[in-house]
Protein backbone atom coordinates (compact mmCIF):
# COMPACT_ATOMS: atom_id res chain seq x y z
CA UNK A 1 0.00 0.00 0.00
CA UNK A 2 3.05 2.23 0.23
CA UNK A 3 5.40 1.99 -2.68
CA UNK A 4 8.45 4.14 -3.27
CA UNK A 5 10.35 3.64 -6.48
CA UNK A 6 13.48 5.17 -7.94
CA UNK A 7 13.25 8.10 -5.53
CA UNK A 8 16.12 10.57 -5.80
CA UNK A 9 16.70 13.94 -4.21
CA UNK A 10 19.31 16.52 -5.04
CA UNK A 11 20.07 19.76 -3.22
CA UNK A 12 21.89 21.64 -5.96
CA UNK A 13 24.80 19.41 -6.93
CA UNK A 14 24.55 17.32 -3.79
CA UNK A 15 22.68 14.05 -4.19
CA UNK A 16 21.18 13.08 -0.83
CA UNK A 17 18.94 10.22 -1.97
CA UNK A 18 19.82 7.83 -4.77
CA UNK A 19 17.27 5.54 -6.38
CA UNK A 20 15.43 4.62 -3.20
CA UNK A 21 12.96 1.75 -3.58
CA UNK A 22 10.92 0.04 -0.90
CA UNK A 23 7.44 -1.10 -0.03
CA UNK A 24 5.42 -1.07 3.15
CA UNK A 25 2.36 -3.23 3.74
CA UNK A 26 -0.67 -2.18 5.72
CA UNK A 27 -0.06 -2.54 9.45
CA UNK A 28 3.65 -2.91 8.97
CA UNK A 29 6.19 -1.05 11.09
CA UNK A 30 9.29 -0.03 9.24
CA UNK A 31 12.26 1.45 11.05
CA UNK A 32 14.94 3.32 9.16
CA UNK A 33 18.38 3.40 10.78
CA UNK A 34 21.76 4.66 9.68
CA UNK A 35 24.46 7.23 10.42
CA UNK A 36 23.61 10.94 10.68
CA UNK A 37 23.48 12.92 7.46
CA UNK A 38 22.57 9.87 5.46
CA UNK A 39 19.27 11.07 4.07
CA UNK A 40 16.92 9.23 6.44
CA UNK A 41 15.03 12.35 7.44
CA UNK A 42 15.05 13.67 3.90
CA UNK A 43 13.49 10.41 2.71
CA UNK A 44 10.76 10.69 5.33
CA UNK A 45 10.15 14.33 4.44
CA UNK A 46 9.88 13.40 0.76
CA UNK A 47 7.12 10.91 1.59
CA UNK A 48 5.11 13.78 3.06
CA UNK A 49 6.32 16.13 0.33
CA UNK A 50 7.76 18.55 2.86
CA UNK A 51 10.75 18.08 0.61
CA UNK A 52 10.08 17.68 -3.11
CA UNK A 53 11.97 14.69 -4.52
CA UNK A 54 13.88 15.34 -7.73
CA UNK A 55 12.71 12.15 -9.46
CA UNK A 56 10.80 9.02 -8.59
CA UNK A 57 7.32 7.81 -7.71
CA UNK A 58 5.55 7.67 -4.37
CA UNK A 59 2.31 5.79 -3.87
CA UNK A 60 0.48 5.85 -0.56
CA UNK A 61 -2.93 4.20 -0.58
CA UNK A 62 -4.97 5.76 -3.35
CA UNK A 63 -2.60 8.71 -3.85
CA UNK A 64 0.19 8.62 -6.36
CA UNK A 65 2.77 11.26 -7.23
CA UNK A 66 5.47 11.24 -9.86
CA UNK A 67 8.10 13.77 -8.84
CA UNK A 68 8.90 14.78 -12.42
CA UNK A 69 5.38 16.10 -13.02
CA UNK A 70 3.76 16.57 -9.64
CA UNK A 71 0.76 18.89 -9.54
CA UNK A 72 -0.27 20.75 -6.39
CA UNK A 73 -3.47 18.75 -6.35
CA UNK A 74 -1.63 15.42 -6.38
CA UNK A 75 0.80 16.62 -3.73
CA UNK A 76 -2.10 17.65 -1.52
CA UNK A 77 -3.77 14.24 -2.01
CA UNK A 78 -0.52 12.51 -1.09
CA UNK A 79 -0.04 14.62 2.04
CA UNK A 80 -3.49 13.70 3.27
CA UNK A 81 -2.44 10.05 3.19
CA UNK A 82 0.29 10.46 5.78
CA UNK A 83 0.97 12.44 8.89
CA UNK A 84 4.21 13.46 10.44
CA UNK A 85 5.71 13.46 13.92
CA UNK A 86 8.54 15.98 14.13
CA UNK A 87 11.75 15.78 16.09
CA UNK A 88 11.09 19.22 17.62
CA UNK A 89 7.33 18.43 18.07
CA UNK A 90 6.29 21.47 15.94
CA UNK A 91 3.00 21.84 17.79
CA UNK A 92 0.85 24.79 16.78
CA UNK A 93 2.04 27.31 19.35
CA UNK A 94 -1.21 29.31 19.28
CA UNK A 95 -3.45 26.30 19.92
CA UNK A 96 -4.19 24.21 23.01
CA UNK A 97 -3.37 20.51 23.09
CA UNK A 98 -6.97 19.72 22.17
CA UNK A 99 -7.03 22.27 19.35
CA UNK A 100 -3.73 20.95 18.01
CA UNK A 101 -5.28 17.53 17.55
CA UNK A 102 -8.65 18.82 16.30
CA UNK A 103 -7.22 21.32 13.80
CA UNK A 104 -6.76 18.87 10.94
CA UNK A 105 -10.14 17.25 11.49
CA UNK A 106 -11.87 20.61 11.22
CA UNK A 107 -9.79 22.33 8.57
CA UNK A 108 -8.79 19.44 6.33
CA UNK A 109 -11.58 16.94 6.88
CA UNK A 110 -14.36 19.47 7.48
CA UNK A 111 -15.70 17.77 10.58
CA UNK A 112 -18.12 19.74 12.75
CA UNK A 113 -16.34 21.28 15.72
CA UNK A 114 -18.11 19.25 18.40
CA UNK A 115 -17.31 15.98 16.66
CA UNK A 116 -13.68 16.93 16.04
CA UNK A 117 -13.25 17.97 19.67
CA UNK A 118 -14.78 14.71 20.96
CA UNK A 119 -12.53 12.59 18.72
CA UNK A 120 -9.49 14.61 19.72
CA UNK A 121 -10.25 14.34 23.39
CA UNK A 122 -10.51 10.56 23.08
CA UNK A 123 -7.13 10.42 21.31
CA UNK A 124 -5.46 12.62 23.93
CA UNK A 125 -6.89 10.43 26.68
CA UNK A 126 -5.42 7.45 24.91
CA UNK A 127 -1.92 8.96 24.97
CA UNK A 128 -2.40 9.78 28.65
CA UNK A 129 -3.03 13.51 28.33
CA UNK A 130 -6.71 13.62 29.22
CA UNK A 131 -5.91 16.16 31.93
CA UNK A 132 -3.94 18.50 29.63
CA UNK A 133 -6.57 19.31 27.00
CA UNK A 134 -6.61 23.05 27.61
CA UNK A 135 -2.86 23.52 28.02
CA UNK A 136 -0.79 25.35 25.43
CA UNK A 137 2.42 23.76 24.10
CA UNK A 138 4.55 26.23 26.08
CA UNK A 139 2.97 24.86 29.25
CA UNK A 140 3.78 21.19 28.54
CA UNK A 141 6.96 19.17 29.10
CA UNK A 142 8.89 17.85 26.12
CA UNK A 143 7.46 14.38 26.53
CA UNK A 144 3.93 15.70 26.80
CA UNK A 145 4.43 17.90 23.74
CA UNK A 146 5.64 14.97 21.70
CA UNK A 147 2.68 12.88 22.82
CA UNK A 148 0.40 15.68 21.61
CA UNK A 149 2.41 15.59 18.36
CA UNK A 150 1.69 11.89 18.03
CA UNK A 151 -1.97 12.44 18.91
CA UNK A 152 -2.19 15.07 16.17
CA UNK A 153 -0.72 12.59 13.71
CA UNK A 154 -3.13 9.88 14.90
CA UNK A 155 -6.10 12.15 14.31
CA UNK A 156 -5.17 12.63 10.66
CA UNK A 157 -6.98 10.13 8.50
CA UNK A 158 -3.93 9.09 6.54
CA UNK A 159 -2.73 5.53 6.02
CA UNK A 160 0.63 5.95 7.67
CA UNK A 161 2.33 7.94 10.41
CA UNK A 162 5.87 9.08 9.71
CA UNK A 163 8.13 9.56 12.75
CA UNK A 164 11.25 11.68 12.28
CA UNK A 165 13.51 10.94 15.25
CA UNK A 166 10.65 11.50 17.69
CA UNK A 167 12.77 11.07 20.83
CA UNK A 168 16.04 12.73 19.77
CA UNK A 169 15.19 16.16 21.16
CA UNK A 170 13.81 14.81 24.42
CA UNK A 171 15.44 14.80 27.82
CA UNK A 172 16.16 11.16 28.73
CA UNK A 173 13.44 11.19 31.38
CA UNK A 174 10.74 11.77 28.75
CA UNK A 175 11.88 9.20 26.18
CA UNK A 176 10.13 6.28 27.82
CA UNK A 177 6.62 7.75 27.76
CA UNK A 178 6.89 8.61 24.08
CA UNK A 179 8.17 5.18 23.13
CA UNK A 180 5.34 3.65 25.15
CA UNK A 181 2.77 5.49 23.05
CA UNK A 182 4.47 4.29 19.87
CA UNK A 183 4.51 0.76 21.23
CA UNK A 184 0.80 1.01 21.84
CA UNK A 185 0.25 2.14 18.24
CA UNK A 186 2.35 -0.76 17.02
CA UNK A 187 0.16 -3.22 18.88
CA UNK A 188 -2.86 -1.72 17.16
CA UNK A 189 -1.21 -2.39 13.80
CA UNK A 190 -0.93 1.26 12.87
CA UNK A 191 1.27 1.49 9.79
CA UNK A 192 4.39 3.46 10.74
CA UNK A 193 7.69 4.46 9.24
CA UNK A 194 10.11 5.49 11.97
CA UNK A 195 13.52 7.12 11.71
CA UNK A 196 15.26 6.59 15.02
CA UNK A 197 18.54 6.10 16.82
CA UNK A 198 16.87 4.00 19.53
CA UNK A 199 18.27 0.64 18.42
CA UNK A 200 16.73 -1.44 21.18
CA UNK A 201 13.35 0.04 20.40
CA UNK A 202 13.83 -0.49 16.66
CA UNK A 203 14.59 -4.11 17.23
CA UNK A 204 11.55 -4.70 19.42
CA UNK A 205 9.00 -2.82 17.40
CA UNK A 206 10.01 -3.22 13.74
CA UNK A 207 8.58 -5.66 11.24
CA UNK A 208 11.20 -4.47 8.82
CA UNK A 209 14.41 -2.49 9.23
CA UNK A 210 15.98 -0.40 6.51
CA UNK A 211 19.65 0.48 6.87
CA UNK A 212 20.67 3.58 4.94
CA UNK A 213 24.08 5.07 4.35
CA UNK A 214 25.25 7.74 1.94
CA UNK A 215 21.81 8.28 0.45
CA UNK A 216 21.20 4.66 -0.54
CA UNK A 217 19.45 1.72 1.06
CA UNK A 218 22.29 -0.62 1.90
CA UNK A 219 20.16 -3.39 3.30
CA UNK A 220 16.61 -4.08 4.35
CA UNK A 221 15.05 -7.02 6.13
CA UNK A 222 13.49 -8.25 9.35
CA UNK A 223 15.16 -6.97 12.54
CA UNK A 224 16.70 -10.39 13.28
CA UNK A 225 18.56 -10.21 9.99
CA UNK A 226 19.73 -6.61 10.32
CA UNK A 227 20.76 -6.83 13.95
CA UNK A 228 22.03 -10.42 14.11
CA UNK A 229 23.05 -11.56 10.63
CA UNK A 230 23.60 -8.45 8.53
CA UNK A 231 24.43 -9.33 4.94
CA UNK A 232 26.47 -6.23 4.29
CA UNK A 233 29.74 -5.32 5.96
CA UNK A 234 28.57 -1.72 6.26
CA UNK A 235 25.41 -2.77 8.08
CA UNK A 236 27.46 -4.97 10.35
CA UNK A 237 29.86 -2.14 11.19
CA UNK A 238 27.06 0.33 11.91
CA UNK A 239 24.97 -2.06 13.96
CA UNK A 240 27.87 -3.19 16.11
CA UNK A 241 28.82 0.43 16.77
CA UNK A 242 25.25 1.54 17.46
CA UNK A 243 24.29 -1.31 19.76
CA UNK A 244 27.57 -1.58 21.64
CA UNK A 245 26.81 -1.59 25.38
CA UNK A 246 28.37 1.27 27.26
CA UNK B 1 6.72 91.44 34.89
CA UNK B 2 3.85 89.02 35.24
CA UNK B 3 2.63 89.48 31.70
CA UNK B 4 3.79 86.03 30.64
CA UNK B 5 2.00 84.22 33.44
CA UNK B 6 -1.29 86.00 33.07
CA UNK B 7 -1.16 85.76 29.31
CA UNK B 8 -2.03 82.07 29.44
CA UNK B 9 -5.76 81.72 29.94
CA UNK B 10 -6.07 78.23 31.31
CA UNK B 11 -9.79 78.62 31.85
CA UNK B 12 -10.20 79.18 28.14
CA UNK B 13 -8.30 75.94 27.43
CA UNK B 14 -10.68 74.04 29.69
CA UNK B 15 -13.72 75.71 28.19
CA UNK B 16 -12.60 74.82 24.73
CA UNK B 17 -12.23 71.09 25.46
CA UNK B 18 -15.94 70.20 25.12
CA UNK B 19 -16.15 72.14 21.82
CA UNK B 20 -13.16 70.30 20.39
CA UNK B 21 -14.31 66.92 21.71
CA UNK B 22 -17.35 67.22 19.43
CA UNK B 23 -14.93 66.76 16.54
CA UNK B 24 -13.07 63.85 18.11
CA UNK B 25 -15.66 61.60 16.44
CA UNK B 26 -14.58 62.68 12.96
CA UNK B 27 -10.95 62.26 13.87
CA UNK B 28 -11.47 58.77 15.26
CA UNK B 29 -13.71 57.76 12.39
CA UNK B 30 -10.95 58.67 9.96
CA UNK B 31 -8.34 56.87 12.01
CA UNK B 32 -10.38 53.70 12.55
CA UNK B 33 -11.59 53.48 8.94
CA UNK B 34 -8.12 54.24 7.67
CA UNK B 35 -6.57 51.65 9.95
CA UNK B 36 -9.11 48.96 9.03
CA UNK B 37 -8.51 49.42 5.29
CA UNK B 38 -4.77 49.70 5.82
CA UNK B 39 -4.70 46.48 7.82
CA UNK B 40 -6.56 44.46 5.18
CA UNK B 41 -4.38 45.83 2.41
CA UNK B 42 -1.21 45.33 4.44
CA UNK B 43 -2.03 41.65 5.12
CA UNK B 44 -2.67 41.06 1.41
CA UNK B 45 0.57 42.79 0.41
CA UNK B 46 2.52 40.93 3.10
CA UNK B 47 1.23 37.56 1.87
CA UNK B 48 2.01 38.48 -1.74
CA UNK B 49 5.54 39.36 -0.69
CA UNK B 50 6.04 36.30 1.51
CA UNK B 51 4.95 33.94 -1.27
CA UNK B 52 6.80 36.09 -3.85
CA UNK B 53 3.86 35.88 -6.24
CA UNK B 54 4.87 36.70 -9.81
CA UNK B 55 3.86 40.17 -11.12
CA UNK B 56 2.10 41.05 -7.85
CA UNK B 57 5.31 40.99 -5.81
CA UNK B 58 7.18 43.59 -7.92
CA UNK B 59 4.00 45.70 -8.00
CA UNK B 60 3.81 45.51 -4.21
CA UNK B 61 7.41 46.59 -3.93
CA UNK B 62 6.72 49.59 -6.18
CA UNK B 63 3.66 50.45 -4.09
CA UNK B 64 5.64 50.29 -0.85
CA UNK B 65 8.49 52.28 -2.34
CA UNK B 66 6.18 55.10 -3.44
CA UNK B 67 4.12 55.35 -0.27
CA UNK B 68 7.14 55.24 1.98
CA UNK B 69 9.11 57.49 -0.33
CA UNK B 70 6.82 60.53 -0.46
CA UNK B 71 5.33 62.67 2.33
CA UNK B 72 1.83 61.84 3.54
CA UNK B 73 0.74 65.44 2.99
CA UNK B 74 1.82 65.25 -0.66
CA UNK B 75 -0.07 61.98 -1.06
CA UNK B 76 -3.21 63.49 0.44
CA UNK B 77 -3.09 66.34 -2.05
CA UNK B 78 -2.42 63.92 -4.90
CA UNK B 79 -5.51 61.92 -3.98
CA UNK B 80 -7.76 64.86 -3.35
CA UNK B 81 -6.90 66.73 -6.51
CA UNK B 82 -5.67 63.94 -8.74
CA UNK B 83 -7.98 60.98 -8.24
CA UNK B 84 -11.19 62.67 -9.42
CA UNK B 85 -9.41 63.56 -12.67
CA UNK B 86 -8.11 60.03 -13.22
CA UNK B 87 -11.17 58.13 -12.07
CA UNK B 88 -14.42 59.75 -13.28
CA UNK B 89 -16.35 57.67 -10.77
CA UNK B 90 -14.66 59.63 -7.96
CA UNK B 91 -15.49 63.04 -9.34
CA UNK B 92 -17.63 63.91 -6.33
CA UNK B 93 -15.25 62.46 -3.78
CA UNK B 94 -15.26 64.55 -0.62
CA UNK B 95 -12.21 65.51 1.40
CA UNK B 96 -13.02 62.99 4.12
CA UNK B 97 -12.94 60.10 1.64
CA UNK B 98 -9.73 61.35 0.08
CA UNK B 99 -8.14 61.57 3.52
CA UNK B 100 -9.21 58.03 4.44
CA UNK B 101 -7.86 56.66 1.13
CA UNK B 102 -4.60 58.54 1.56
CA UNK B 103 -4.11 57.45 5.16
CA UNK B 104 -4.97 53.81 4.33
CA UNK B 105 -2.56 53.53 1.42
CA UNK B 106 0.23 55.39 3.19
CA UNK B 107 0.09 53.34 6.36
CA UNK B 108 -0.55 50.04 4.59
CA UNK B 109 2.89 50.35 3.00
CA UNK B 110 4.57 50.53 6.39
CA UNK B 111 2.30 47.97 8.02
CA UNK B 112 2.80 45.46 5.20
CA UNK B 113 6.51 45.40 5.97
CA UNK B 114 5.87 44.89 9.70
CA UNK B 115 3.47 42.05 8.99
CA UNK B 116 5.83 40.47 6.47
CA UNK B 117 8.63 40.54 9.03
CA UNK B 118 6.32 38.98 11.63
CA UNK B 119 5.29 36.19 9.25
CA UNK B 120 8.91 35.47 8.36
CA UNK B 121 9.70 35.39 12.08
CA UNK B 122 7.40 32.39 12.64
CA UNK B 123 9.38 29.16 12.79
CA UNK B 124 9.28 27.20 9.54
CA UNK B 125 8.13 24.12 11.43
CA UNK B 126 4.71 25.72 11.96
CA UNK B 127 4.06 25.78 8.22
CA UNK B 128 5.50 22.28 7.79
CA UNK B 129 3.32 20.89 10.57
CA UNK B 130 0.27 22.45 8.93
CA UNK B 131 1.12 21.01 5.53
CA UNK B 132 1.93 17.61 7.03
CA UNK B 133 -1.63 17.11 8.26
CA UNK B 134 -2.99 18.03 4.84
CA UNK B 135 -3.71 21.74 5.19
CA UNK B 136 -3.19 23.98 2.18
CA UNK B 137 -0.74 26.88 2.41
CA UNK B 138 -3.59 29.37 2.63
CA UNK B 139 -5.31 27.40 5.40
CA UNK B 140 -2.00 27.28 7.25
CA UNK B 141 -1.62 31.04 6.83
CA UNK B 142 -5.10 31.78 8.07
CA UNK B 143 -5.29 29.31 10.95
CA UNK B 144 -1.71 29.03 12.20
CA UNK B 145 0.78 31.55 10.81
CA UNK B 146 -1.21 34.80 10.81
CA UNK B 147 -2.58 34.37 14.35
CA UNK B 148 0.97 33.86 15.59
CA UNK B 149 2.29 36.72 13.46
CA UNK B 150 -0.43 38.97 14.90
CA UNK B 151 1.10 38.63 18.33
CA UNK B 152 4.52 39.60 17.05
CA UNK B 153 3.26 42.46 14.89
CA UNK B 154 0.90 43.98 17.47
CA UNK B 155 3.31 46.43 19.13
CA UNK B 156 4.47 47.87 15.82
CA UNK B 157 0.97 47.92 14.31
CA UNK B 158 -0.28 49.80 17.37
CA UNK B 159 2.56 52.25 16.81
CA UNK B 160 1.22 52.87 13.33
CA UNK B 161 -2.32 53.22 14.61
CA UNK B 162 -1.22 55.86 17.09
CA UNK B 163 0.69 57.62 14.35
CA UNK B 164 -2.43 57.42 12.19
CA UNK B 165 -4.63 59.06 14.85
CA UNK B 166 -2.25 62.01 14.91
CA UNK B 167 -1.80 62.07 11.15
CA UNK B 168 -5.53 62.60 10.65
CA UNK B 169 -4.76 66.19 11.64
CA UNK B 170 -3.26 66.61 8.16
CA UNK B 171 -6.75 66.12 6.69
CA UNK B 172 -7.32 69.65 7.96
CA UNK B 173 -5.35 70.83 4.95
CA UNK B 174 -7.88 69.19 2.60
CA UNK B 175 -10.70 70.99 4.36
CA UNK B 176 -12.01 68.11 6.49
CA UNK B 177 -13.60 69.57 9.58
CA UNK B 178 -11.99 67.47 12.29
CA UNK B 179 -10.43 68.30 15.61
CA UNK B 180 -7.44 70.15 14.23
CA UNK B 181 -9.44 72.41 11.93
CA UNK B 182 -11.95 73.07 14.70
CA UNK B 183 -9.05 74.21 16.87
CA UNK B 184 -7.78 76.47 14.13
CA UNK B 185 -11.22 78.05 13.71
CA UNK B 186 -11.69 78.61 17.42
CA UNK B 187 -8.22 80.05 17.73
CA UNK B 188 -8.75 82.44 14.84
CA UNK B 189 -11.88 83.88 16.37
CA UNK B 190 -10.63 84.13 19.95
CA UNK B 191 -7.00 84.93 19.10
CA UNK B 192 -6.04 82.56 21.91
CA UNK B 193 -3.84 80.36 19.69
CA UNK B 194 -1.61 78.95 22.38
CA UNK B 195 -4.51 78.05 24.69
CA UNK B 196 -6.35 76.41 21.79
CA UNK B 197 -3.48 74.26 20.63
CA UNK B 198 -2.70 73.22 24.20
CA UNK B 199 -6.29 72.02 24.40
CA UNK B 200 -6.10 69.98 21.22
CA UNK B 201 -2.67 68.59 22.16
CA UNK B 202 -4.11 67.38 25.47
CA UNK B 203 -6.95 65.61 23.72
CA UNK B 204 -4.62 63.79 21.29
CA UNK B 205 -2.37 62.85 24.16
CA UNK B 206 -5.14 61.41 26.31
CA UNK B 207 -6.55 59.47 23.37
CA UNK B 208 -3.13 57.96 22.69
CA UNK B 209 -2.72 57.08 26.37
CA UNK B 210 -6.04 55.25 26.29
CA UNK B 211 -5.06 53.28 23.19
CA UNK B 212 -1.67 52.47 24.69
CA UNK B 213 -3.51 50.93 27.65
CA UNK B 214 -5.66 48.94 25.24
CA UNK B 215 -2.51 47.81 23.47
CA UNK B 216 -1.08 46.36 26.68
CA UNK B 217 -4.34 44.55 27.37
CA UNK B 218 -4.33 43.15 23.84
CA UNK B 219 -0.71 42.04 24.20
CA UNK B 220 -1.48 40.25 27.45
CA UNK B 221 -4.40 38.50 25.77
CA UNK B 222 -2.33 37.45 22.76
CA UNK B 223 0.42 36.22 25.08
CA UNK B 224 -1.75 33.81 26.99
CA UNK B 225 -0.62 30.81 24.92
CA UNK B 226 3.00 31.60 25.66
CA UNK B 227 2.94 32.03 29.42
CA UNK B 228 4.54 29.06 31.11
Amino acid sequence: MIKVSQLSKKFGDLTVLKQICFEVQQGEIVVIIGPSGTGKSTLLRCLNYLEAPTTGQITIGPAEVDASHASNKHIHQLRKQSSFVFQNYALFANKTALENVAEGLMTVWREPKAQAMATSQAILEKVGLGDKLGQYPAQLSGGQQQRVGIARAMAAKGEVILFDEPTSALDPEWVEEVLAVMQQLAQEKQTMIVVTHEMQFAREIADKVIFMEGGVIVEQGPPEQIFEQPQSERTKAFVSRATKPL
Amino acid sequence: MNDFEVSFDFAYTLELLPTLLKYLGVTMEMALLGFAFALVLAVVIAIIRVFKLPILDPLSQLFISFFRGTPLLVQLFLFYYGLPRLVPFLVNMDAFTAAVIGLSLHFSAYMAESIRAAILGIDRSQMEASLSIGMTKLQAMRRIILPQATRIATPSLMNYFIDMIKSTSLAFSLGVVEMMSATQMEASSSFKFFESFVAVALIYWVVVIIFTRLQYMLETYLNKAYVK
